[in-house]
């Protein structure tokens, strides 16, 4: 049984590979993988799991279509602009920039929990700020992905823990210090490690480059579309039973509603249609990605790949499993996103029940290891979204090696909690 | 309440169908990533959005 799971596994993978090689496009390359998946497996072709996998993060790609619909409108309405004018303007200390920069790109994915949220509400804006504070191109890749990562993570919510604790019968609660204090400090080490030596352009020579903000635009217009939406998710998260259940998606549309509204030069909904027409090209390589991951997953799941990926992990010696959570978590992070919360996440919270450990302290530093997984294959989801909001055109390669530091970082404070989680207890 | 609950679960078939609209128009025309291996892929993508809107699933 585990020789037959492994070739399929090996088959998937040559595939992906030989694919991704040929065809230059992980998203068919995550089809192909599904396909030779299930016919290894002597499932035949798959129609029915291929097409209910396409409908497993549909949800996440609407998501991601409102939510980039959203930004581009804000920016079309020239707030983007003046409110980059607006920061250079009054704050002088390349420091201060970059720690507010770092609240800003923090405070969406915590209250979401998903990075991708926060790179998609304010990853423009923050590159376009810590591009003029000094860091080159690849350093403010870095810096956007490391805090989307950290946002994701970030409390009050934490989707990994969410799950983790769900599927163990465990309270969410005592999760805030245990997961904001690695957090802070991952974040401290970021700013000084890709702030450090970045020189600030002069503040006129800045303002020259920056295009005007339109005239009309002054802070009650740039502020109400971001008022609106903090508004609508707080709401759901503070008074959920007095609002309707929106969802991200429909909050994002509100908020563009506003943006529109709010817009102080003239357009058209032709205009605005084209607008959407490029948006849909612009993100449909996320949408593509995640739809493809779900129909991929859901061979994995139906080939027996992915309880063996599982057990095996699982069934380790304790030893090992402390060499290998930094490898095995973020892999499974990027094969199966949330998925490896439940396939992984909970098996070891009830192996170290087992062993009298403090279990909220584990959950807590697997949350803080799995989204590491956000920039490795097949899905690369954070990653690629923080490469192209940025406009990264140097190799994926690059990217990896330049946020390798504070990641690894993340990852030593979150084994440093997986083996001795008796010791962060107090923090509790 | 229950009645803003169902017209939000219908707004986003609405929703569903704009996404698979732009999906279908992209298929046939679009600016970037040109060639049959892109054609292949938005003919799967706009597959779910299709069948949501159908209320087929």
């Amino acid at each position: 049984m585990y020789l037959t799971t492994s070739l399929i596994l090996a088959a998937m993978a040559a595939s992906f590979a030989l694919a991704s090689w040929k065809l230059k496009s992980p998203e068919l390359s995550m089809a192909i993988a599904a396909v030779v998946g299930a016919l290894a497996g002597g499932l035949g072709f798959p129609t029915r799991i291929l097409v209910e996998g396409l409908f497993t993060n549909l949800d996440l790609a609407i998501l991601f279509v409102c939510a980039s619909v959203f930004v581009n409108v804000y920016s079309y309405t020239g707030a983007m602009n003046a409110v980059t004018r607006k920061l250079v303007r009054s704050v002088d200390s390349k420091w201060l920039l970059l720690v507010f920069m770092a609240i800003f790109m923090l405070i969406p994915g915590a209250l979401t929990g998903a990075g991708s949220v926060s790179i998609f509400v304010v990853g423009t804006l923050v590159s376009t700020v810590i591009r003029y504070m000094g860091l080159s191109e690849k350093k403010a890749v870095a810096f956007v992905f490391v805090f989307a990562i950290l946002s994701a993570a970030a409390p009050p919510i934490n989707l990994w823990t969410m799950l983790m604790t769900a599927q163990a019968n465990m309270p969410y609660v005592g999760f805030t210090k245990l997961l904001a204090l690695p957090i802070l400090l991952v974040g401290a080490f970021t700013i000084v490690y890709l702030g450090w030596g970045a020189k600030r352009e002069s503040k006129e020579k800045i303002l020259a480059e920056l295009p005007e903000a339109p005239e009309g635009m002054n802070w009650f217009r740039i502020l109400c579309p971001l008022a609106v939406l903090a508004g609508l998710i707080l709401l759901s998260l503070y008074l959920p039973f007095s609002v309707p259940v929106l969802g991200l998606p429909l909050m994002f549309v509100l908020a563009t509603i506003v943006a529109v509204l709010c817009n102080p030069r003239k357009a058209t909904i032709k205009d605005y249609y084209e607008l959407i027409g490029r948006t849909m090209e612009q993100v449909f390589p996320l949408v593509a990605t995640v739809i493809s991951v779900g129909a991929l997953v859901n061979v994995i799941a139906a080939t027996g790949v992915r309880g063996l990926i599982g057990i095996t992990f699982v069934t380790l010696p304790i030893a090992w499993i402390y060499l290998t959570a930094l490898l095995f978590c973020p892999f499974a992070q990027g094969a199966l996103s949330y998925g490896s919360a439940i396939i992984l996440g909970t098996p070891l919270i009830f192996l170290f029940n087992a062993r009298g450990m403090n279990t909220t302290v584990v959950a807590a530093a697997l949350s803080l290891i799995f989204p590491i997984g956000d920039c490795l294959p097949p899905s690369r989801i954070v990653g690629r979204i923080s490469c192209e909001t940025v406009g990264y055109a140097g190799s994926y390669m690059s990217f990896l090696k330049q946020i390798a530091l504070p990641v690894l970082l993340l990852g030593a404070l979150a084994l440093a909690m997986l083996v001795a989680p008796n010791s962060f207890s107090f923090l509790k | 309440m229950v009645f803003l609950e169902q017209a939000i679960h219908v707004l986003y078939f609405v929703f569903a169908g704009i996404i698979g609209w732009f999906l279908l128009r992209n298929l046939f025309k679009r600016a970037s990533r040109p060639g049959i291996v892109y054609d292949i892929v938005y003919a799967y993508c706009v597959i779910p959005f299709l069948l949501r809107v159908l209320f087929i699933k």
